[in-house]
């Protein structure tokens, strides 16, 4: 068989197997990894009113695993009482980023203005992020609404990252590291990262060596959150999924080294 | 001169980036935040320059007559977008989202989706017991895979424990290690750049 | 509050937050020229800066200095001469993660140039998408540098270097579009990338083209080293200039880099028996 042959035959078993597993809903019970335990023992301690900031730097394309992400930690966010700021520093997060929150906010009657707002894009990252650290209002003086920072009574007592308790950046990139470089590093900002699954090894330095506060990372970290928050969602629903590609890929494996060790053996008989 | 003025000016910028660093007095505050919102005004005029200079080489290939049907809709998409922004706006409820969240998603979403789809056909081929070092990070990769998802806490308790510990330790090191020098690598390349040695970037190296 | 020590904020000597320890804690900075709590970093970086400036001045007193072979770096010309043979056009692209001021997109110029080089002595045509308006700019005037240093200014194509987009997977679908049409006999993957790595490197090796890759993205090397013949790790990527151009100031930063790089492993030994010998010690952390 061709290699294009044999790429099709693997593109249609992934394709059906992601397919059918969405048909069928299994129930992992209970599920929590300490990284994920660590970020929702954070909010969770965080007293009433206090500000948050969630960053949706991400782009329309991870939507699907980075929605349930964004769910959990925004929902536990307004049933515990704390106020969020939400920006995104990616052009595609935006209206992503505003639909999510007043999603969420009207599930907990919060008001918007004064519970929470969403101050919308602000491009080059770093220097957007820079800026912040120095003057919020100057970075945006109006939000996503096109209403002036001095008419939104949440905005009034923030000035810069020294009234934001802490950064939730939900990323699909390395906009993350940014964050952490220069929130983090320069202005002394705690940060906790909402990821893709593919990007979250790539943060492990940053975790261990406490830079980053911690991570929720992909399907199962969004799972796990909705677990710790009692209320099932997008991740939970994709664990299925998650599991049977993964075994997929395993079988996939094996079969490359049988085909492999039999053509080893095929050749070494020739000789 | 056309070379060493642009070095000059790489060099000034270069350090006061460098020494504002260090200081909090208002005057250095001050020269950052302007270099801050400079940065930003030259951002956007480049992206002036980018779409322009798209526009430009479609218009030139349609003529030549290459690659028709793809440069139509590149070119449909640049001029349509803006036209919908500037009638409706870009807020929620506009009719420039709907296209946004309606096709340009869920279209990226799918090249995104591709990624799974390769990564199945670049694991069959790649991963392949030819060696001993390749057996072992053949196996280190399916004890993570299965480590990865609900399965490995309802085959035993140590499965998440051993992928927790070959993720944070054997392979956080290799990876640290590269990181060092990847970090050492950006710092002489940006000396190089800053003191002018390395000049590839200019024209009339 | 966090880390006020570090902040100013003029207009706080007027306008205070009704926090007495805010205002005072302004009032008291003003005058403040260096911020002491960045003085490890200071040093540390007075350091590095020393270390590449003496071994700059070293190189010039006389010792050359030789560099390990890079395989990645040493098949550019077998990359040039295959899609020469073929009669194919190469392909080039930084990526999607940079932008010009990172030392990544820099680095990947360095190679660029002698890509060009070399196509441009061939007569093999280069194809150069990118994602950043400012890189596009950059591109064109490096290959164009090229062609007239190889000695064949006329074989310069401005429009083969050309910006896409800047939405990561509309620029993976439009570079993937071309790998698919144009069908290049080598493809050149060096600069910043994130997770449109694979989905470039599988199309590329699906057409069966030659490939180098290079990324200082950690995670995308263990796709590139799977996808591509050859990758160039991290680091490699910076020193590609010193090796391909061979010039003595940039081989003696590399060599910088290696001493540096001795010391932070001295110091990382001399810490971890301190650690163990005292676990109550500090001293090593800043």
């Amino acid at each position: 068989m061709t290699p294009a042959g044999i790429r099709w035959i693997i593109f249609a078993g992934l394709f059906a197997v992601v397919t059918l597993s969405y048909l069928v809903v299994v129930d992992f019970g209970s599920l929590s990894s300490p990284e994920v335990q660590k970020s929702y023992d954070y909010l969770e301690n965080l007293p009433e009113g206090a500000v948050v900031m969630v960053s949706f730097d991400h782009e329309a394309s991870s939507l699907p695993e980075i929605q349930p992400i964004a769910l959990a930690i925004l929902r536990h966010i307004f049933r515990s009482n704390l106020k969020p700021v939400g920006v995104s520093l990616f052009a595609e997060g935006t209206a992503i980023g505003y639909r999510l929150m007043n999603k969420t906010a009207g599930e907990f009657g919060k008001k918007y203005g004064t519970d929470y707002v969403f101050m919308g894009f602000k491009p080059q990252q770093i220097a957007a992020i820079l800026g912040m650290g120095e003057s919020i209002k100057n970075i945006f003086p109006e939000d996503y609404l096109g209403t002036p920072v001095e008419k939104l009574p949440l905005m009034a007592d923030i000035e810069n990252y020294d009234d934001i308790e802490m950064v939730i950046s939900i990323a699909d990139g390395s906009l993350t590291v940014h964050w952490i470089e220069y929130a983090g590093a320069k202005y002394g900002q705690p940060v906790m990262a909402g990821l893709t699954a593919a990007m979250i090894t790539s943060y492990d330095p940053y975790l261990s060596s406490g830079q980053l506060f911690s991570v929720v990372g992909g399907l199962k970290g969004a799972a796990e959150y909705e677990s710790l928050i009692g209320r099932k969602g997008g991740g939970t629903r994709g664990m299925m999924a998650q599991t049977t590609t993964h075994l997929y890929v395993i079988v996939l494996i094996i079969i490359g080294n049988i085909f492999y060790f039999r053509s080893k053996t095929k050749s070494g008989a020739k000789q | 001169m056309k070379q060493r003025l642009p070095v000059i000016i790489c060099f000034l910028a270069g350090a006061i980036m460098f020494l504002q660093y260090f200081s909090p007095h208002p005057v250095a505050r001050s020269v950052y935040s302007a270099i801050l919102d400079y940065w930003q005004i030259i951002f956007a005029f480049t992206l002036l320059v980018g779409v322009a200079a798209y526009v430009k080489s479609n218009l030139k290939q349609i003529s030549r007559g290459q690659d028709i049907p793809y440069r139509l809709v590149a070119i449909a998409g640049i001029i349509l977008m803006p036209i919908l922004a500037i009638i409706g706006g870009i807020k929620i409820d506009s009719p420039f989202l709907w296209v946004f969240e309606n096709v340009i998603a869920p279209m990226q979403a799918t090249v995104f989706s591709l990624l799974a789809f390769f990564v199945a056909s670049a694991s069959f081929r790649g991963f392949r017991a030819r060696n001993l070092q390749a057996s072992i990070l053949l196996g280190t990769a399916l004890i993570v895979l299965v480590g990865r998802v609900p399965i490995a806490d309802m085959i035993s308790e140590y499965f998440p424990k051993l992928t927790f510990w070959i993720q944070n330790y054997p392979s956080m090191s290799a990876r640290r290690a590269i990181l060092i020098g990847i970090g050492l690598g950006s710092m002489t390349t940006a000396f190089r750049v800053i003191l002018g040695i390395e000049r590839t970037y200019l024209k009339g190296e | 509050m966090k880390n006020v020590g570090s902040r100013f904020i003029i207009f706080a000597l007027i306008l205070t937050n009704a926090r007495d320890a805010f205002a005072d804690d302004i009032a008291g900075q003003a005058s403040i020229w260096f911020d002491r709590a960045t003085l490890p970093t200071l040093i540390l970086s007075v350091i590095c800066i020393a270390i590449v400036v003496y071994a700059i001045r070293a190189s010039k007193s006389g010792r050359g200095i030789t560099i390990r072979e890079i395989p990645g770096l040493a098949a550019v010309e077998e990359a040039v001469g295959r899609a020469t043979e073929m009669g194919s056009p190469m392909l080039f692209t930084p990526g999607w993660g940079g932008d010009i001021q990172r030392p990544t997109t820099i680095a990947s110029m360095n190679i660029l140039s002698t890509v060009a080089e070399k196509a441009a002595e061939y007569d093999c045509r280069l194809i150069y998408p990118t994602h950043d308006p400012v890189i596009m700019a950059v591109a064109q005037e490096v290959v164009k540098e090229s062609c007239y240093k190889a000695g064949y200014p006329d074989r310069y194509r401005p429009d083969d270097i050309f910006y896409i987009s800047s939405s990561q997977f509309g620029y993976a679908a439009a570079v993937d579009g071309y790998i698919s049409r144009t069908k290049p006999a080598s493809v050149f993957l060096l600069g910043t990338f994130e997770a449109e790595s694979l989905i470039l490197a599988e199309t590329a090796n699906s057409i069966g083209a030659m490939q180098i890759a290079g990324t200082d993205s950690t995670i995308q090397l263990a796709f590139f080293i799977v996808a591509c013949d050859y990758t160039l790790i991290g680091e490699e990527l910076f020193a590609a200039s010193g090796y391909l151009s061979r010039n003595p100031a940039i081989l003696s930063s590399v060599r910088a880099q290696d001493i540096i790089k001795i010391l932070i492993v001295l110091f990382v030994i001399i810490a971890m028996a301190w650690a163990t010998i005292d676990p109550l010690s500090t001293w090593w952390k800043f």
